[in-house]
Protein backbone atom coordinates (compact mmCIF):
# COMPACT_ATOMS: atom_id res chain seq x y z
CA UNK A 1 0.00 0.00 0.00
CA UNK A 2 1.44 3.38 -0.78
CA UNK A 3 0.63 6.98 0.47
CA UNK A 4 0.52 10.01 -1.60
CA UNK A 5 0.20 12.96 0.91
CA UNK A 6 0.43 16.88 -0.13
CA UNK A 7 0.45 19.58 2.57
CA UNK A 8 -0.12 23.30 2.43
CA UNK A 9 2.90 25.76 1.64
CA UNK A 10 4.08 26.17 5.22
CA UNK A 11 2.98 29.54 5.95
CA UNK A 12 6.14 30.86 7.72
CA UNK A 13 5.87 34.73 6.78
CA UNK A 14 3.35 36.24 9.24
CA UNK A 15 3.39 39.74 7.10
CA UNK A 16 2.19 37.56 3.79
CA UNK A 17 -0.30 35.43 5.82
CA UNK A 18 -1.71 38.59 7.08
CA UNK A 19 -2.20 40.11 3.41
CA UNK A 20 -4.13 36.65 2.22
CA UNK A 21 -6.46 36.74 5.39
CA UNK A 22 -7.07 39.98 3.89
CA UNK A 23 -7.47 40.10 0.36
CA UNK A 24 -10.06 36.78 1.25
CA UNK A 25 -11.94 39.43 3.77
CA UNK A 26 -10.94 36.89 6.62
CA UNK A 27 -11.64 39.11 9.49
CA UNK A 28 -8.96 38.14 12.45
CA UNK A 29 -7.09 39.51 15.64
CA UNK A 30 -3.90 38.83 16.55
CA UNK A 31 -3.14 37.27 19.74
CA UNK A 32 0.54 36.83 20.53
CA UNK A 33 1.36 33.57 18.19
CA UNK A 34 -2.02 33.31 17.32
CA UNK A 35 -4.37 34.85 14.39
CA UNK A 36 -7.74 34.35 15.25
CA UNK A 37 -10.61 34.65 12.98
CA UNK A 38 -14.06 33.64 13.92
CA UNK A 39 -14.12 29.80 15.16
CA UNK A 40 -10.63 28.94 13.82
CA UNK A 41 -7.19 30.10 14.18
CA UNK A 42 -4.06 30.10 13.06
CA UNK A 43 -1.42 29.19 15.58
CA UNK A 44 2.25 29.45 15.10
CA UNK A 45 4.05 26.28 15.61
CA UNK A 46 7.38 24.76 14.09
CA UNK A 47 8.52 27.82 12.61
CA UNK A 48 5.33 28.44 10.33
CA UNK A 49 1.69 29.42 11.22
CA UNK A 50 -0.54 26.14 11.10
CA UNK A 51 -4.88 26.17 11.20
CA UNK A 52 -5.60 24.68 14.45
CA UNK A 53 -8.16 21.94 13.70
CA UNK A 54 -9.51 21.88 17.65
CA UNK A 55 -10.31 25.26 17.03
CA UNK A 56 -12.63 24.48 13.99
CA UNK A 57 -16.10 24.15 14.20
CA UNK A 58 -17.48 23.75 10.74
CA UNK A 59 -20.85 23.77 11.36
CA UNK A 60 -20.62 27.20 13.14
CA UNK A 61 -17.41 28.66 11.11
CA UNK A 62 -18.44 31.34 8.17
CA UNK A 63 -16.12 30.74 5.57
CA UNK A 64 -17.24 33.20 2.68
CA UNK A 65 -18.31 30.09 0.75
CA UNK A 66 -15.30 28.20 1.45
CA UNK A 67 -16.50 24.84 2.36
CA UNK A 68 -14.46 23.59 4.30
CA UNK A 69 -11.11 23.49 5.51
CA UNK A 70 -9.25 21.84 2.97
CA UNK A 71 -10.50 24.20 0.19
CA UNK A 72 -9.94 27.28 2.36
CA UNK A 73 -6.18 26.31 3.11
CA UNK A 74 -6.03 25.82 -0.68
CA UNK A 75 -7.54 29.71 -1.21
CA UNK A 76 -5.28 31.44 1.86
CA UNK A 77 -2.18 29.35 -0.26
CA UNK A 78 -2.65 30.47 -3.28
CA UNK A 79 -3.17 34.49 -2.02
CA UNK A 80 0.15 33.32 0.46
CA UNK A 81 2.10 32.43 -2.52
CA UNK A 82 1.53 35.36 -4.23
CA UNK A 83 2.25 37.86 -1.33
CA UNK A 84 5.32 35.76 -0.77
CA UNK A 85 6.69 35.82 -3.97
CA UNK A 86 5.91 39.52 -4.49
CA UNK A 87 7.69 39.96 -0.96
CA UNK A 88 10.78 38.32 -1.87
CA UNK A 89 10.81 39.92 -5.76
CA UNK A 90 10.52 43.70 -3.63
CA UNK A 91 13.44 42.47 -1.38
CA UNK A 92 15.10 41.31 -4.00
CA UNK A 93 14.89 44.83 -5.98
CA UNK A 94 16.08 46.15 -2.41
CA UNK A 95 19.25 44.18 -2.55
CA UNK A 96 19.97 44.97 -6.45
CA UNK A 97 19.03 48.88 -5.00
CA UNK A 98 21.43 48.42 -2.25
CA UNK A 99 24.33 46.88 -4.54
CA UNK A 100 23.90 49.49 -7.00
CA UNK A 101 24.04 52.28 -4.20
CA UNK A 102 27.23 50.28 -2.94
CA UNK A 103 28.51 50.14 -6.40
CA UNK A 104 27.69 54.28 -6.97
CA UNK A 105 30.01 55.14 -3.73
CA UNK A 106 32.15 53.10 -4.98
CA UNK A 107 32.34 54.94 -8.21
CA UNK A 108 32.22 58.01 -6.43
CA UNK A 109 35.30 57.70 -4.69
CA UNK A 110 37.38 56.28 -8.01
CA UNK A 111 36.35 58.99 -9.68
CA UNK A 112 37.69 61.57 -6.54
CA UNK A 113 40.49 59.49 -6.44
CA UNK A 114 41.72 59.84 -9.59
CA UNK A 115 40.74 63.51 -9.73
CA UNK A 116 43.47 64.05 -6.90
CA UNK A 117 45.73 61.75 -8.60
CA UNK A 118 45.59 64.01 -11.33
CA UNK A 119 45.70 67.65 -9.46
CA UNK A 120 49.05 66.33 -7.85
CA UNK A 121 50.61 65.37 -10.47
CA UNK A 122 50.11 68.35 -12.62
CA UNK A 123 51.03 70.45 -9.14
CA UNK A 124 54.24 68.18 -9.06
CA UNK A 125 54.93 68.88 -12.36
CA UNK A 126 54.68 72.89 -11.73
CA UNK A 127 56.51 72.57 -8.79
CA UNK A 128 59.57 70.81 -10.57
CA UNK A 129 59.30 73.41 -13.30
CA UNK A 130 59.47 76.49 -11.20
CA UNK A 131 62.62 74.94 -8.99
CA UNK A 132 64.50 73.95 -12.82
CA UNK A 133 63.55 77.71 -13.68
CA UNK A 134 64.76 79.29 -10.70
CA UNK A 135 67.93 77.01 -10.66
CA UNK A 136 68.84 78.83 -14.17
CA UNK A 137 68.14 81.74 -13.47
CA UNK A 138 64.72 83.01 -14.44
CA UNK A 139 62.41 84.38 -12.39
CA UNK A 140 59.02 82.89 -12.64
CA UNK A 141 55.44 84.37 -12.76
CA UNK A 142 52.80 81.57 -11.86
CA UNK A 143 48.96 82.57 -13.68
CA UNK A 144 46.15 80.18 -13.30
CA UNK A 145 44.34 81.17 -16.36
CA UNK A 146 40.69 78.68 -16.65
CA UNK A 147 41.98 75.46 -16.00
CA UNK A 148 45.12 75.46 -17.09
CA UNK A 149 48.54 77.20 -15.19
CA UNK A 150 50.52 79.40 -17.09
CA UNK A 151 54.37 80.05 -15.84
CA UNK A 152 55.96 83.00 -17.37
CA UNK A 153 59.68 82.35 -16.67
CA UNK A 154 61.98 85.84 -17.69
CA UNK A 155 65.58 85.35 -17.67
CA UNK A 156 67.82 88.59 -18.39
CA UNK A 157 71.03 88.18 -20.35
CA UNK A 158 74.24 90.47 -20.84
CA UNK B 1 70.54 93.13 -22.18
CA UNK B 2 68.75 90.66 -23.66
CA UNK B 3 65.27 89.45 -21.89
CA UNK B 4 64.77 85.38 -22.55
CA UNK B 5 61.32 84.64 -21.44
CA UNK B 6 59.67 81.14 -21.72
CA UNK B 7 55.83 80.39 -21.33
CA UNK B 8 54.75 77.00 -19.98
CA UNK B 9 51.03 76.47 -20.12
CA UNK B 10 50.01 73.09 -18.11
CA UNK B 11 46.41 72.22 -18.43
CA UNK B 12 44.38 70.36 -16.00
CA UNK B 13 45.75 66.82 -17.34
CA UNK B 14 49.28 67.74 -17.12
CA UNK B 15 49.84 68.29 -20.83
CA UNK B 16 52.43 71.01 -21.40
CA UNK B 17 52.79 73.71 -24.02
CA UNK B 18 55.95 75.91 -24.09
CA UNK B 19 57.53 78.52 -26.16
CA UNK B 20 60.30 81.11 -26.14
CA UNK B 21 60.74 84.26 -26.81
CA UNK B 22 64.11 85.64 -27.27
CA UNK B 23 66.14 82.79 -27.32
CA UNK B 24 68.17 82.32 -30.71
CA UNK B 25 68.75 79.18 -32.59
CA UNK B 26 69.15 75.61 -31.00
CA UNK B 27 69.78 77.23 -27.59
CA UNK B 28 65.67 77.47 -27.09
CA UNK B 29 65.28 73.87 -27.25
CA UNK B 30 67.86 72.50 -25.38
CA UNK B 31 66.61 75.17 -22.94
CA UNK B 32 63.26 73.67 -22.85
CA UNK B 33 64.76 70.35 -22.55
CA UNK B 34 66.19 71.09 -19.82
CA UNK B 35 63.16 72.13 -18.66
CA UNK B 36 60.87 69.97 -19.60
CA UNK B 37 62.89 66.64 -18.87
CA UNK B 38 60.80 64.07 -16.89
CA UNK B 39 58.09 66.37 -17.72
CA UNK B 40 55.74 64.40 -20.63
CA UNK B 41 57.11 62.88 -23.88
CA UNK B 42 57.63 65.20 -26.60
CA UNK B 43 54.54 65.65 -29.16
CA UNK B 44 56.16 67.63 -31.44
CA UNK B 45 58.40 71.34 -32.01
CA UNK B 46 57.51 73.93 -33.83
CA UNK B 47 60.67 76.04 -34.81
CA UNK B 48 59.60 79.93 -35.17
CA UNK B 49 61.44 82.81 -37.21
CA UNK B 50 63.09 83.48 -34.08
CA UNK B 51 64.71 79.71 -34.10
CA UNK B 52 66.67 80.24 -37.84
CA UNK B 53 67.76 83.10 -37.04
CA UNK B 54 70.74 82.20 -35.46
CA UNK B 55 71.13 79.45 -37.78
CA UNK B 56 70.66 82.40 -40.69
CA UNK B 57 73.35 84.48 -38.95
CA UNK B 58 75.99 81.63 -38.81
CA UNK B 59 75.60 80.67 -42.59
CA UNK B 60 75.64 84.55 -43.43
CA UNK B 61 78.93 84.56 -42.10
CA UNK B 62 80.22 81.55 -43.45
CA UNK B 63 79.56 82.82 -47.25
CA UNK B 64 81.45 86.36 -46.15
CA UNK B 65 84.29 84.78 -44.49
CA UNK B 66 84.45 82.34 -47.65
CA UNK B 67 84.55 85.40 -50.17
CA UNK B 68 87.40 86.82 -48.24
Amino acid sequence: MSTVIKTVTPFIDKECLLKALDKLDVKYTINGNQIVSQNQKFIYRNGHYTLDMYSHNYQSVNWNDYKNKNSFLEVVEKEYNQFYAKKLAELERLRQEALAEKERIRLEKEIKRIEEERKAFVEKQKQAIIEKAKAKGYSVKVKKVKNKIKLILVRHTY
Amino acid sequence: MAEQTITITIDENGKINAETIGIKGEMCLDELQELLENEGDLLSVKKTDEYFQQQTVKIKNKIKNKKQ
